[in-house]
């Protein structure tokens, strides 16, 4: 059903009464706290969270979850600044230069440059957000079955490739394992049971957040309980900063959110990639590189921003093509799944005014940071004292009643034990967890297109090829693949070398 | 020098998990091939049929596993001499022992005293005694934290959502 202006700026309305804005609130200021918290992570806090709020009407659990992926990621720095731990690996690249400031004396200073940074960084992510996903949505209309099969094919691999921090092949298979999870249950084409092991709770397919809540959740709770740490926490000055030494770094700014929304769009990658390239890029062209890591306003800026523009365009290729761009947007996937929204080409349709009112649930919890992370940089000194003895086993039994409570059933807590094993040996085994997580999700969006295809095509693999868009998607799989297998770098070294001796 | 034996031992659990991946494909390429052959499926098109992507992922896994496998094989020197020399080592460190304990705690809450003990008394044992062997403070501070949690997960989750707690 088309909609007109006018219908969508009443429907955003309609989403924006006071519930909705408590709700951001609440979701936001959950957010900074589980960002901020050393050991909880985003992906984490979204799962937890969707379990909890499934009993919600549908927009409304959407709309505090969202809160708290903006809150979450913003948070972080918090405890980076205060602590020098990162409270998400999103923060570790601004933790580098707001500690170092912090322990100089310059705190508070510190914590209002990266919160501004957030803020230009989320505004500039949210403003992509609203431009650039109708439009891929309408691209997104042309795909048939074989450009969403191959699609879902290089996210998983792209994911794989830049998210392996040890071996890319690890991100490979940490991909094709999530796809084979993803596979789990009954055909949706034939009714054909697969890979259950005889377990009829298995038919219905491995439900998403209970694994997503086991697989994050499990590990961090053991890991953080396996060393005990003295937390030193930095003062806080009563200095404030001028909005002027901030303004100064508006190129690094605007470079740091391009290159977080651009990130942002690749799937499965997510905001520390965003991050660390960003913090890289701006050394690489700062005119002070000395500064950075010793406590650069700049780096503080590169980093922030480039982290929290992320949200944005983590959420683009989410409600256009129904591919996350990084973990936490994966696993809001699936609470939007469970909350009836079904984000893809069709949306449009279906829900025309959604990406609106996801940009205006977006932008109220940025307001909702600015103020919160200010009022609770105090406070948090002394939350960030509790001891992992005592927060842990409570994220313990948050897991089990989160995982529990989406369909009151024990499977779901033994699916969370055993994620939760399966996360603790992909952390030893330095296995990223972000393609496997899109694998389990593109999983069934992979498979059932891939044997549509053929199924149109009569059993024809040229349909994979034979059209430009499935063409563009086909060679970007086969020239990440042969550039992971080191072809390029052969070739680029025989051509040298070539061109050495007709020198010579 | 450190670094090149880290990075040795990582490679010896890489021949392991690329085995074990290698493994754990083959197993979905079996479920795949059952499925293709199966006289159940016959009057389904053979592309339509749901062991060709069950073939197809598992034969990647399989052939990445083993691809891995390789490299670990290649780059540990001798997995199973690596594997003799850190498995005893990691068991007498301290904070593997405390990551087994945890586990520990976590698998007896969740399959011991999940629906066989009402979930409020099973969640206050669990919570004060991680909390305790933890040693998270003094036994009355752990007492009202746990008892505190257990008030706030109850009326969340099993008044207000009204979720049947076990």
């Amino acid at each position: 059903m088309a909609m007109g202006s006018e219908q969508i700026f009443y429907e955003v309305l309609k989403t924006l009464n006071l519930e909705f804005i408590v709700l951001i609130a609440i979701g936001t200021f959950i957010g900074l706290i589980v960002g901020a918290l050393p050991g909880l992570t985003t992906t984490m806090g979204i799962a937890l969270l969707t379990g909890i709020t499934f009993k919600f009407s549908g927009h409304s659990a959407i709309a505090l979850l969202m809160g708290l992926y903006v809150g979450g990621v913003s948070g972080g720095s918090l405890s980076g600044v205060l602590i020098g731990i990162p409270g998400t690996p999103a923060n570790a690249a601004a933790t580098l230069d707001g500690f170092p400031l912090a322990m100089a004396g310059k705190g508070a200073q510190a914590i209002t440059i990266s919160r501004t940074a957030s803020i230009i960084g989320t505004l500039f992510g949210i403003g992509c957000l609203a431009f650039f996903t109708p439009l891929l949505s309408n691209l997104a209309l042309k795909f048939t079955s074989a450009e969403f099969c191959l699609l879902g094919l290089f996210g998983v691999l792209i994911s794989g490739t830049l998210t392996g921090a040890d071996l890319p092949m690890k991100g490979w298979i940490a991909g094709i394992f999530g796809l084979s999870i993803g596979m789990i249950g009954m055909d949706e084409l034939t009714a054909w049971h697969r890979l259950t092991f005889g377990i009829p709770e298995l038919i219905g397919g491995v439900p998403f957040i209970p694994i997503m809540i086991g697989f994050f959740g499990i590990p961090q709770v053991i890991e953080a309980l396996m060393s005990e740490q003295d937390v030193l926490v930095a003062a806080l000055d009563k200095t404030k900063v001028k909005l002027k030494e901030i303004l100064v770094h508006w190129w690094t700014a605007l470079r740091a959110g391009l290159i977080g929304v651009g990130i942002g769009i690749i799937p499965g990658v997510g905001e520390d990639v965003a991050a660390w390239v960003s913090y890289g890029v701006a050394k690489k062209g700062s005119k002070h590189p000395e500064e950075y890591g010793k406590g650069s306003y700049e780096g503080l800026v590169a980093a922030e921003t480039a982290d929290n523009a992320c949200i944005g365009g983590a959420i683009i290729p989410l409600l256009s093509l129904g591919i996350p761009g990084s973990p936490p947007a994966a696993v809001l996937l699936g609470a939007f799944l469970i909350h009836g929204v079904r984000p893809g080409p069709m949306m449009s349709f279906e829900f025309p005014a959604f990406t609106y009112q996801a940009v205006s649930w977006l932008l109220v919890a940025t307001l909702f940071m600015r103020f919160m992370a200010l009022w609770l940089a105090r406070p948090m000194q002394k939350i960030l004292q509790i001891k992992n003895a005592i927060l842990m086993p409570i994220v313990a039994v948050l897991c089990a009643i989160g995982a529990f409570s989406l369909d009151i059933r024990f499977l779901d807590i033994v699916l969370v034990f055993f994620a939760g094993l399966i996360g603790l040996i992909f952390r030893k085994g330095k296995y990223p967890p972000a393609p496997l997580v899109l694998g389990i999700i593109l999983g069934p969006l992979v498979d059932t297109n891939f044997r549509r295809a053929l199924k149109a095509s009569g059993g024809d693999f040229s349909i994979f090829f034979t059209r430009p868009i499935a063409l563009a998607l086909a060679l970007a799989i086969v020239v990440l693949i042969l550039g992971q297998l080191g072809v390029f770098g052969m070739l680029r070294e025989k051509w040298r070398n070539r061109k050495e001796r007709t020198a010579v | 020098m450190i670094m090149e034996e880290s990075t040795k031992r990582l490679r010896s659990l890489d021949f392991f998990m690329g085995t074990g991946f290698a493994l754990i494909g083959l197993y979905v390429m079996f479920d795949g091939y059952i499925a293709y052959v199966s006289p159940a499926l016959v009057t389904v098109e053979k592309s339509v049929n749901p062991g060709v992507t069950t073939l197809f992922v598992g034969g990647s896994l399989a052939l990445l596993g083993l691809v891995l496998a390789v490299i670990g094989l290649r780059g540990s020197g001798n997995p199973f001499l690596k594997a003799a020399e850190v498995i005893p080592e990691t068991l007498r460190k301290k904070s593997f022992l405390r990551g087994v304990l945890a586990m520990a705690c976590i698998g007896v809450y969740f399959f011991i005293f999940w629906g066989r003990i009402p979930y409020v008394i099973a969640t206050f044992i669990f919570l004060a005694g991680m909390m305790f062997l933890f040693k998270g403070g003094a036994w009355w501070k752990i007492s009202l934290i746990s008892g505190i949690t257990v008030a706030v997960i109850w009326y969340l989750f099993g008044v207000l959502a009204m979720i049947p707690l076990p």
